[in-house]
């Protein structure tokens, strides 16, 4: 399947600095592997592209609405609770309800716990656009925009 | 000489006048040489390691020049400042002198206050240098009030109140703290007419320091001025002279005592004694504190918390002007760096210092809006590294500056930080300052001599 992009959609992935064609590339990754989750209607899949996590959210036409990147890199989910909250995620690959989790994410020789999603059987973990958009990228940023 | 690494011109610090010199490689280190027809050859230690001194080009800027220069006429860097069409970087700090007096005499003094004459302009002629600055610089525009010492003025506060209603977005206060030690109203005065920071003279964590840089015990009035400064809430910068004589052993403690008061202490300047001014002795090389070797003891005193490596050119002056680093501190209390040159320069060195001071605001306005309004962040998480890092950081920079000796105009044309004059002009700090053996400017007695009075105040 590839990924449709409207004009929002390009001038969002415009102003974050994404390249079409990377998350066209995270969509069709996506779709052949089935690495991705899905609430029936709407898909997060992400892949990690040179230093970049890239993430698309798209529908099953492959209408990409969203489309955000971080650097941190994910690492193992953190165990914090004996009764994770189930998310309206479902891991296609397991075919598994994914839970509000924690996960280590890595950057620059440090790390730190964040939320995310994660498949409770694969462990895999997708994080969500406000934390991406926001912590991350202040994180990042602190980082990043102290090299000037 | 193993390689020549450049050309350029210096001057005589005999005659002062402007002389060819050139920088090459030697032994693994870095010389500026220079020979005055009349007075002969000099040759100056600038910087120990070639590879380094050669990879520090990568974090050259592109030059963003002055809007509009004071000097129109053909000019001769750097005999006829103001700047020229001929300078290649625009200004991020203006210092301006409201006095020449001090309540100190030190036998370490840049400006060789409280000799000779006393220049203590008028609010009038001070207005006269915040327009200077306003038609010369753009926003965002800071500056230093400096001297003498700024705080023996009563009128400081109504000083700093006319810059902000001019429109002077940032106002710092160089000063010995000395005053403030003893005077909390009147620190309190300052802050209210505007103040956003001190640059606060601090040379180390002994009596005996003091006695050598100020020529008397000033190390329970530095405390008492940074306890002031906690309880006003005024942020500060220490400044650090160093010299291999006297203090250069106790860079460590230093940074181990900022650490202890973040976040009233918001960094430490690391500031190599510069031979001009008034010093106590003519320099030999081994009187020197070159860049380099200032990082190899940072790195040494803190145990490898903080490295050479941890150190970038802010690439806005001269590469070989400054350093700076920047870290978080953890729970832990030690350093955690935020800059590394394996970060590499700058991808766009474009307007580097207009862009750095627009992306640390951006940055702090959007980690204020990623964190949650309860504050309570879970332990270990990315959240309450940020939130760390908004409160707990501290900024290590250094720049040396030139004297009479080391002086090189490809330097003063790189230069950002531009002290103003009553006769409205902008002239690199070091070059304003600099005079030769037997004490003669090239600017700064012979401008402010001008506007001042002579004899006892």
């Amino acid at each position: 399947m590839d990924a449709k992009f409207s004009a929002e959609a390009k001038d969002l992935m415009g102003k974050r600095g994404l390249k079409e064609a990377d998350v066209a590339d995270v969509v069709k990754t996506a779709e052949t592997s089935n690495r991705k989750i899905t609430t029936g209607k709407v898909n997060i899949a992400k892949k990690r592209i040179g230093e970049v996590t890239v993430y698309a959210k798209y529908d099953a036409d492959g209408n990409v609405c969203n489309a955000y990147s971080h650097r941190m890199v994910l690492g193992e989910p953190v165990k914090t609770t004996d009764t994770p909250e189930i998310t309206k995620w479902e891991c296609v690959h397991c075919k598994e309800k994914a839970i509000a989790g924690t996960v280590n994410m890595t950057y620059m020789g440090i790390t730190r716990s964040g939320p995310a999603i994660v498949c409770p059987k694969c462990g895999d973990s997708w994080v969500e656009e406000y934390l991406a958009t926001k912590t991350i990228a202040a994180a990042e940023g602190l980082f990043e925009k102290k090299k000037a | 000489m193993d390689e020549k690494l450049g050309e350029s011109s210096s001057l005589c610090p005999e005659c002062l006048k402007v002389i060819p010199a050139v920088k090459y490689a030697e032994n693994d280190n870095v010389y500026l040489e220079k020979t005055c027809p009349e007075h002969g050859n000099y040759k100056v230690l600038i910087w120990r390691g070639v590879a380094d001194y050669k990879s520090m080009k990568a974090y050259a800027c592109v030059p963003s020049r002055p809007e509009k220069y004071a000097v129109t006429k053909e000019a001769t860097c750097p005999v006829d400042c103001g700047l020229c069409k001929d300078h290649a970087q625009h200004t991020c700090l203006v210092v301006l002198e409201v006095t020449n007096d001090c309540n100190l005499k030190c036998p370490i003094c840049f400006a060789s206050a409280n000799e000779r004459y006393h220049f203590n302009p008028t609010m009038e002629q001070i207005r006269g240098m915040f327009q200077t600055t306003i038609d010369y610089v753009n926003h965002p525009i800071c500056v230093q009030i400096s001297g003498g010492e700024p705080t023996i003025r009563d009128d400081l506060p109504e000083i700093i109140k006319m810059g902000k209603e001019m429109g002077i977005d940032y106002i710092e206060v160089n000063t010995n703290a000395v005053r403030f030690s003893q005077d909390i109203d009147f620190l309190r005065k300052c802050k209210e007419a505007g103040m956003d920071s001190l640059y606060f003279s601090f040379d180390g964590l002994t009596s005996d320091v003091y006695m050598k840089t100020c020529g008397r015990d000033l190390l329970a009035a530095k405390l008492k001025a940074i306890e002031n400064c906690r309880e006003v809430e005024v942020g500060v910068t220490l400044v650090t002279v160093v010299s291999p004589d006297i203090n250069i052993h106790q860079i460590g403690d230093i940074i181990n005592f900022a650490k202890k008061n973040v976040p009233t202490v918001k960094g430490i300047h690391f500031q190599p004694l510069s031979y001009f001014g008034r010093f106590p002795i003519i320099p030999k090389d081994e009187n020197r504190t070159v860049l380099p070797d200032l990082l190899k003891e940072i790195e040494k005193q803190t145990k490898g918390e903080l490295r050479m490596d941890n150190f970038i050119p802010t690439s806005c002056t001269n590469v070989h002007c400054d350093v700076k680093s920047m870290s978080v501190i953890m729970e832990d209390g030690s350093l955690f760096p935020l800059t590394h040159r394996a970060m590499g320069p700058p991808k766009d060195t474009c307007c580097v210092a207009t862009k750095t001071r627009k992306e640390i605001s951006d940055l702090w306005r959007y980690i204020d809006e990623s964190l949650g309004a309860d504050g309570e962040e879970a332990k270990g998480s990315w959240d309450e590294f940020i939130q760390r890092a908004r409160t707990n950081y501290l900024t290590i920079s250094s720049m040396p500056f030139q004297d009479v000796w080391n002086v090189d105009t490809e330097r003063l044309k790189g230069c950002c930080i531009h002290t103003v004059t009553p006769d409205g002009k902008l002239i690199p700090f070091c070059l304003f300052n600099i005079n030769s053996v037997h004490g003669k400017t090239l600017y700064r007695h012979e401008i402010l001599e001008k506007y001042a009075k002579w004899g006892s105040s």
